[in-house]
C-alpha cells in the first residue's frame, strides 16, 4: 500500500469533511427560531440587553460574518453553548456519548460474532436445513423494524416478567460505585443491546454467507481439499479468511454509524445517549447542540469510512496495487 | 420495421432478443421457490392496499366517526382486529396504512433509483474530472447520517407524506449511484462497446442503447433491495412522530400503540399486525431481489443445469 | 483452535459465575439511605430558577427547597406560619409586619434574616420577576431588625398576609447577580431553607434533592427525593408497579383505574382547578390569525362543534368534568357558572347554520368553506404538543368535527418550548393546552389583560396566551385587585370570566384533575391539598414532602439489582456457556465427519 494511495484517500476524506462543515452551517440556519425569545421567555429585556444577548449567542452580524465566526470556532472545536442547558456543547455531547458508544459498540460486537458464525454455518451447508433455517431467521430479523423488536422485548421481558428495568441507564437513587454500578448499568443495557444485536446480525449473516459462497467456488479450495485437508480446516484456514473481507469493511463502516445508529431504540428504552439527545435538541431547536451533534456524527462516519477503505486496501492483495 | 428488402431491421431483432430474454428470465424465476413466495406475498399485500376501500370503510379511521365503538376491543369483540384507544378500527388502519407504507417506499425508491442511475451512468461514462466530482458528491451524501438529517428536514419542511418521500429519496440515491457506476465501468471494457465506438457511435447513443439496457437488470435488482430500506425508514420516521399525523400508516400505528399504552395493556392486536405487515413486505422484496440477482448474475447460477 | 475454544468455554463459565456472585453481593449491599422516588412524564424541568421556570414540575422543586414567609395549610390553603412565626396588621390593612422564627439558617449555614426577605420582595417588584410580579407588584419590604420585616402594599391587597407564593431567595448568593444575570442563573447551587435542597440535576433524566439539616422544623426522616423523568407513561406505570418508584404523577387515564384496584397502591384524582382549553388566536397579538377567526360568528360555530362530553369520555376516560369557563383557582367558587342557554352546546346543525348564514360557503365543492365572496378557504393551523398524552387524540377529534362543518384543520406537531415561542409571535390559529391555577384567582385572571400580550420589542415575554384584549376586562381586573370584600370580589371575577367565555376565543373543555398513584408499602404521611379532593404531590405547595416518613419495616433499598436481576444475569451466563458448548460440539462432530 503506497503512501500515495493513503495520501489520496486521506485527502478525499478531508474534502468530504469540509463539505459537511459548510453544509452543517446552512442546514440549521434554515430552521426558524429565536433562541433569545425562547430562553428568556417572560423577561422584560431592554433593547440594549437583547443586542448583548444576541451577540453572546453569535446571532449578530450578517450571515457571512456569522459563517466566518462559525468556521473559526469549529476549528477550535468550540461549538458554543447549548441553548437549553447553557453548557458547552462539546461537554454535553461528550457526557452523552459513552452510553451510545457502549450500547451500540457491544451490540455491533455481538451481532458481528453471531452473524458471522451463522453466515458461515449457512454457507458451508448450502441447501441444507441449517442453511434454510439460518437464512430464514436472519432475513426475518433483518426485515423487522428494530424499535418494534424493542417494544416486544420490553413488553415481555421487562413489563410482564419483570426481569429487567423498564428504561434508563441506571437507578438514579443508588450511590453504588465501581463494579456494582457497572453491573447495574449492564443490567439496564441488556434489553436495548439484545434488541440491537438481533436487529444487526441479519446483515452480517447475509453478507458473510454470500461472500463465503463466492469464495467457495474458487479453485484453490478444491486444491486444498485435493491435498487431503479436512473440511473444517479448509473452511477455517482458507475459505473464511478470504470471505471475511467484506464483513470487515462492513464492520468498519457500521462503526461510523454507531453514534447516530440507535435513535429509535434509545427512545423506547429511555437510554440517555446521543440519539435521544438529538431528538431532544430538536425541541427549541437547540441550534448549537444540533450543529455539534451533526458534525460529530458525520465526522465519525467519514473517519470510519476511511479506515474501512484503507483496511480493505491493506487486506486485499488484489487492490493493493491500485 | 421491415426494411426494404424484407429482412428484419436491427431494431426489431434487438427487441425480439429482449423479449426472449425476458421470457427465459421469467421461466427461470418461476423455478425459484423463495422468489415465487416473495412475489405472491407482495401481490397479496399490494392487492390488499389497493382494495382498501372495499375492505374497510375510511370512516373507521376517524375518531369522531368511531364514537359508537368500544375502545380497546379485542379482535373477538370487534372483528377482525379490534379497536384502539379511541375506538378506531385497527383493521381499517392496517389496510389503509399499507397504502402509505407501500406508496412511500416505492415513490422514494423511484426517486432514489432515477437520481442514482443518472449520476451513476454519468460518473461511469464521463471523463476523469466529471466522474471524480460526481463520485465526491455521492460520497458526501453517503456520509451524512440519515436519521438526524431526516429529522431535521422533516422538522423544517413539515410532516407530510410528500416530504417524507422527498427526504428518503434524497438520502438513498448514493448507493444506487455507486452500484451503477461500478457496473458501467465493467461494461465499458466490453468488446461491443469498443466496436460501437470504433464505428463512430456517440456517447449518448452508447449510453442509451447499450449501457442503459445492460444496467437495467441491475437497477431492477437494486430497486427491490432499496424499497425495504425505504419502507423501514418511513416506519421509523412515522414512529418518531415525523410522518403525516392525519394519515394512517404502519409506523404511525406503532407510534400510537407505544404512546397510548398498548404495550402494558397487552393489546397485541394493535402493535403486532403493523410490525408483521412490515416484515412481510420487506421479506417479499428481499426474496424477489435475491431471486432476481441469482437470475441476472450468471456467476450465481449454481444449481441450474 | 481447539484449545482456544476450550479456553473460551472455561472463561465464559468463570465469568458467569463471577457475575452471579457479585450480583448477589451487590444486591446485598442495599443502601441504608431512605430515598423517595417520584416518576413524572411528558412534562420536563425547563429551569430550576424560580424566577423564570414555567413547567408545573419545577414548582415541586421550589416548594421543597425555598421557604416562604407564610405557608399554606394543607387542607384549605389558609396562611399559616412559614419562615415567619407571626404577623401583625396595621395601616388600614396595607402593612403587615412579620416576625421571623428564631435561629433560621440557610442550608449552607448562613443565617436567614430580614435582609433576604427585603431583597426578594423589593427586587422582584423592581425588576418584574416573571413568576413573582403578580404577587409583589405592589409591595415594598423594609427591615425593622434582623428578625422583623414590614411589608407594605400600595393598594389594599386581598391576598395579604398570605405570601406563600413568594419563594425567599438567599441574598448572599442571588443578591450578587445583577438584573441580567439573575434571570439566566440556573439555580443549581442547592442553597435553600426548605426541607430539601437540590443535589443533582441531570436534564431530561432526573432531579435529586437531599434533606436539609438546617430546616427549621427539623431534618426530615427521608434522606433523598428523586424526581425521575420517563419519556413513556407505560414505563413509568411499570416502574411504579415494580417498586422502582414510590409515586407517579400524570398517570395515564388508561392505567388509572387499574392502579386504583391494585393492592398496595392508592390512585389519587387530584382536583386543584386545573383545566384544558382549546385556544384560538384572539387577534390582539403580534400577528393576526386567519381572517375568518376574527369573526365571532365563526368562533361560536366552532365552539358548537366541540363535543366536550365525548372528549372527556374518550380522551380522559371520564375522569374529570366538563367545563365552559376558565377556572382561576383551586377553590371552585371563583369559577362562574355559565347559564345553559349561553353555553356552546355540541350541535353540528347549529354550527353549520351559523356559518351558512354568515356567508361562509363552500363554493368549489371540496368540502371546505371559503371566505364570503369565495376567497381564502377556511384552513386553520392547529398546534399539537406531541409529548402530551392528550393533545394528539384531542386534535384528532377536533379535526374530525371541524371537517364536518366545512373547516379544515392543519395539524402542526410541536413541543411545549416551540409552542411558547409561537404563541408569543402570534403565528398560529389554534392550539390546545392546560393550566394549573394558583389558590388566589389573581395570577390566573391577570394573565388575560391587554398589557400581558407579547410585544414586538420582546416577543418572548408574555402571559396572555389568548392574545385577547378587552378593555372592560382590564377595568374589572383593577376593581377586583383592591376589593377586600370576598363576595363582591367573586362577582367581579365572575363577570370577567364570563366575558372571556362569551368571546369564544378561549374554549375551556374540561376540568382535568391530576392523576397520581402511590405505593403504600414504603412511606406514610401523604397529604392531599386541598383536603379530600386535591393531589398528593405537585399540588400548590406540596406539603407531602415535608411530612413523609418511611414505614419501619421497609426491606431492600429500592436501588441495586434485586433477585430478578440476579436471575437474569445467571440466565445470561448459562446461555453464554451453552452457546460456547454448542460451538465446541459442532467442531467435534465436524472432525468426526471426515
Amino acid at each position: 500500500m503506497t503512501f500515495r494511495l493513503v495520501g489520496l484517500k486521506v485527502l478525499g476524506a478531508l474534502a468530504t469533511l469540509a463539505f459537511v462543515v459548510v453544509f452543517n452551517f446552512f442546514l440549521f440556519r434554515v430552521v426558524d427560531s429565536d433562541p433569545v425569545a425562547s430562553l428568556f421567555r417572560g423577561r422584560n429585556l431592554t433593547a440594549q440587553q437583547k443586542v448583548e444577548l444576541r451577540s453572546q449567542f453569535g446571532l449578530d452580524g450578517t450571515k457571512l460574518e456569522q459563517f466566518g465566526r462559525y468556521l473559526q470556532q469549529t476549528a477550535n472545536l468550540n461549538f458554543g453553548r447549548s441553548y437549553t442547558s447553557n453548557e458547552p456543547v462539546m461537554k454535553e455531547i461528550a457526557s452523552r456519548a459513552w452510553p451510545t458508544i457502549a450500547l451500540v459498540g457491544v451490540s455491533t460486537l455481538l451481532s458481528t460474532v453471531f452473524g458471522v458464525l451463522i453466515g458461515i454455518a449457512a454457507a458451508w451447508k448450502r441447501g441444507s436445513a441449517t442453511d434454510y433455517s439460518a437464512t430464514g431467521l436472519t432475513m426475518a430479523t433483518y426485515a423487522m423494524p428494530d424499535f418494534w423488536l424493542g417494544m416486544l422485548l420490553l413488553t415481555t421481558l421487562a413489563v410482564s416478567l419483570g426481569l429487567f428495568p423498564v428504561g434508563g441507564i441506571s437507578d438514579p437513587s443508588s450511590d453504588a460505585t465501581g463494579f456494582a454500578k457497572l453491573l447495574d448499568q449492564a443490567h439496564h443495557m441488556f434489553l436495548p443491546a439484545l434488541t440491537l444485536t438481533i436487529a444487526y446480525l441479519g446483515e452480517y449473516a447475509l453478507v458473510m454467507r454470500s461472500s463465503l459462497l463466492d469464495t467457495m467456488r474458487e479453485d484453490y479450495l478444491t486444491l486444498a481439499r485435493a491435498k487431503g485437508l479436512r473440511d473444517v480446516v479448509v473452511r477455517n484456514r482458507h475459505a473464511v479468511p478470504n470471505a471475511i473481507l467484506p464483513v470487515v469493511t462492513l464492520i468498519a463502516i457500521n462503526f461510523g454509524f454507531v453514534l447516530s445508529g440507535a435513535i429509535a431504540v434509545e427512545t423506547i428504552f429511555s437510554w440517555p445517549g446521543l440519539g435521544l439527545l438529538t431528538y431532544d435538541a430538536l425541541r427549541g431547536p437547540d441550534l448549537p447542540l444540533l450543529q455539534g451533534l451533526f458534525l460529530v456524527f458525520s465526522a465519525s462516519v467519514i473517519f470510519f469510512n476511511l479506515v474501512a477503505d484503507l483496511l480493505y486496501a491493506y487486506l486485499d492483495p488484489r487492490v493493493r496495487t491500485g | 420495421m421491415i426494411t426494404v428488402d424484407g429482412t428484419l431491421s436491427p431494431r426489431r431483432i434487438a427487441w425480439q432478443r429482449r423479449r426472449r430474454a425476458v421470457a427465459h428470465g421469467w421461466a427461470d424465476y418461476r423455478r425459484s421457490v423463495p422468489g415465487m413466495i416473495g412475489l405472491v406475498g407482495l401481490l397479496l399485500i399490494v392487492g390488499m392496499a389497493v382494495a382498501a376501500p372495499l375492505l374497510a370503510d375510511a370512516s373507521q379511521l376517524r375518531a369522531v366517526d368511531s364514537i359508537g365503538n368500544p375502545t380497546w376491543a379485542t379482535p373477538s369483540e370487534f372483528p377482525p382486529l379490534g379497536t384502539d384507544n379511541l375506538g378506531r378500527s385497527v383493521w381499517a388502519q392496517f389496510v389503509w396504512g399499507a397504502r402509505i407504507s407501500l406508496l412511500v417506499g416505492l415513490a422514494a425508491t423511484v426517486i432514489a433509483i432515477v437520481l442514482g442511475s443518472i449520476v451513476g451512468i454519468l460518473a461511469g461514462y464521463s471523463g476523469r474530472v466529471l466522474a471524480a466530482v460526481l463520485m465526491r458528491i455521492t460520497e458526501w451524501f453517503l456520509v451524512i447520517p440519515f436519521l438526524p438529517l431526516a429529522i431535521v428536514l422533516a422538522a423544517v419542511l413539515g410532516p407530510s407524506v410528500r416530504n417524507v418521500i422527498l427526504v428518503i429519496g434524497i438520502t438513498s440515491w448514493p448507493s444506487t449511484a455507486r452500484l451503477v457506476r461500478a457496473q458501467v465501468l465493467t461494461l465499458k471494457e466490453r468488446l461491443y462497446v469498443e466496436r460501437s465506438r470504433a464505428l463512430g457511435a456517440s456517447s449518448r447513443y452508447l449510453m442509451t442503447r447499450h449501457i442503459l439496457p445492460s444496467v437495467s437488470p441491475l437497477i431492477l435488482a437494486s430497486l427491490t433491495l432499496t424499497v425495504p430500506v425505504a419502507i423501514l425508514s418511513e416506519t421509523t420516521l412515522s414512529f418518531l412522530g415525523l410522518g403525516d399525523p392525519t394519515r394512517a400508516s404502519w409506523g404511525k400505528m406503532l407510534d400510537e400503540a407505544f404512546s397510548s399504552g398498548a404495550l402494558s395493556r397487552g393489546a397485541w392486536w394493535y402493535y403486532l399486525p403493523p410490525g408483521l405487515g412490515i416484515m412481510a413486505v420487506v421479506l417479499s422484496f428481499v426474496l424477489i431481489g435475491q431471486a432476481l440477482e441469482e437470475i441476472l448474475d450468471p456467476r450465481l447460477r449454481e444449481r441450474r443445469a | 483452535m481447539k484449545t482456544a475454544r476450550r479456553m473460551l468455554a472455561v472463561l465464559g463459565a468463570a465469568a458467569a459465575v463471577l457475575l452471579a456472585v457479585t450480583a448477589a453481593a451487590a444486591a446485598d449491599d442495599s443502601d441504608k439511605k431512605v430515598v423517595f422516588s417520584v416518576g413524572i412524564t411528558s412534562t420536563n424541568f425547563d429551569t430550576l430558577n424560580p424566577i423564570m421556570g414555567y413547567s408545573a414540575v419545577d414548582f415541586d422543586v421550589w416548594n421543597t427547597q425555598y421557604g416562604t414567609l407564610t405557608n399554606k395549610a394543607a387542607k384549605d390553603f389558609a396562611p399559616i406560619p412559614g419562615l415567619a412565626q407571626s404577623w401583625q396588621v396595621s395601616n388600614g390593612g396595607k402593612t403587615y409586619t412579620y416576625t421571623l422564627r428564631d435561629g433560621l439558617t440557610w442550608s449552607d449555614g448562613t443565617p436567614l434574616t430580614s435582609k433576604d426577605i427585603v431583597f426578594t420582595i423589593n427586587r422582584s417588584r423592581e425588576e418584574e420577576w416573571q413568576n413573582y410580579s403578580a404577587f409583589t407588584q405592589n409591595l415594598t419590604a423594609r427591615a425593622i431588625d434582623d428578625k422583623t420585616v414590614a411589608v407594605t402594599s400600595s393598594i389594599p391587597d386581598p391576598k395579604l398576609p398570605g405570601l406563600g407564593d413568594v419563594y425567599i431567595l438567599p441574598e448572599h448568593i442571588w443578591g450578587k447577580l445583577d438584573a441580567k444575570e439573575i434571570v439566566k442563573y440556573p439555580g443549581l447551587d442547592g442553597v435553600g431553607s426548605g426541607p430539601f435542597t437540590t443535589l443533582e440535576f441531570k436534564r431530561g433524566q432526573f432531579v435529586r434533592m437531599k434533606a436539609n439539616p438546617s430546616y427549621w422544623a427539623g431534618k426530615r426522616p427521608v434522606d433523598e427525593i428523586v424526581f425521575r423523568i420517563f419519556n413513556n407513561a407505560d414505563a413509568m406505570v411499570a416502574a411504579l408497579k415494580k417498586g422502582e418508584i414510590d409515586a407517579a404523577h400524570n398517570v395515564p387515564s388508561e392505567a388509572f383505574d387499574g392502579l386504583g384496584t391494585t393492592a398496595g397502591m392508592v390512585a389519587v384524582q387530584g382536583n386543584q382547578g386545573g383545566f384544558d382549553e382549546i385556544a384560538i388566536n384572539g387577534g390582539a397579538g403580534l400577528q393576526k390569525p386567519h381572517p375568518a377567526l376574527l369573526d365571532r360568528r365563526v368562533r361560536v360555530a366552532m365552539a358548537h362543534a366541540i363535543d366536550r362530553k365525548v372528549l372527556l369520555d374518550r380522551v380522559w376516560l371520564g375522569i374529570g368534568s366538563v367545563a365552559q369557563a376558565v377556572s382561576p383557582s383551586a377553590d371552585p367558587a371563583w369559577t362562574p357558572t355559565i347559564p345553559p342557554d349561553e353555553q356552546f352546546d355540541f350541535n353540528l346543525v347549529k354550527a353549520n347554520k351559523i356559518l351558512d348564514d354568515a356567508g361562509y360557503k363552500d363554493t368549489n365543492g371540496d368540502g371546505i368553506r371559503e371566505m364570503p365572496g369565495g376567497g381564502e378557504p377556511l384552513d386553520f393551523s392547529y398546534y399539537v404538543r406531541s409529548e402530551s398524552e392528550v393533545a394528539p387524540p384531542v386534535a384528532e377529534f377536533v379535526g374530525g368535527w371541524m371537517k364536518k362543518i366545512g373547516i379544515k384543520i392543519t395539524q402542526k406537531p410541536t413541543t411545549a418550548d416551540q409552542l411558547t415561542t409561537i404563541i408569543g409571535k402570534g403565528t398560529y390559529d389554534m392550539f390546545h393546552w392546560s393550566w394549573t391555577p394558583y389558590v388566589d384567582p389573581d395570577p390566573q385572571i391577570s394573565y388575560f389583560r391587554c398589557n400581558q400580550i407579547a410585544t414586538a420589542a420582546d416577543p418572548g415575554s408574555y402571559n396572555n396566551d389568548a392574545n385577547w384584549c378587552d378593555p372592560v376586562y382590564d377595568a374589572l381586573y383593577k376593581q377586583q385587585n383592591v376589593e377586600l370584600d370576598r363576595s363582591k370580589r367573586l362577582a367581579i371575577v365572575h363577570r370577567m370570566l364570563t366575558r372571556l367565555h362569551d368571546a369564544a376565543s378561549y374554549n375551556v373543555i374540561a376540568l382535568t384533575p391530576d392523576l397520581q398513584a402511590y405505593r403504600t408499602d414504603r412511606f406514610t404521611g401523604w397529604l392531599r391539598q386541598p383536603a379530600l379532593v386535591g393531589p398528593v404531590i405537585f399540588s400548590n405547595t406540596s406539603p407531602t414532602y415535608a411530612s413523609l416518613a418511611p414505614i419501619a419495616s421497609s426491606g431492600d433499598g429500592g436501588g441495586g439489582i434485586g433477585t430478578a436481576g440476579i436471575v437474569g444475569i445467571v440466565v445470561a451466563g448459562l446461555a453464554a456457556i451453552g452457546i460456547v458448548g454448542w460451538l465446541l460440539s459442532r467442531r467435534r462432530s465436524a472432525d468426526e465427519r471426515e
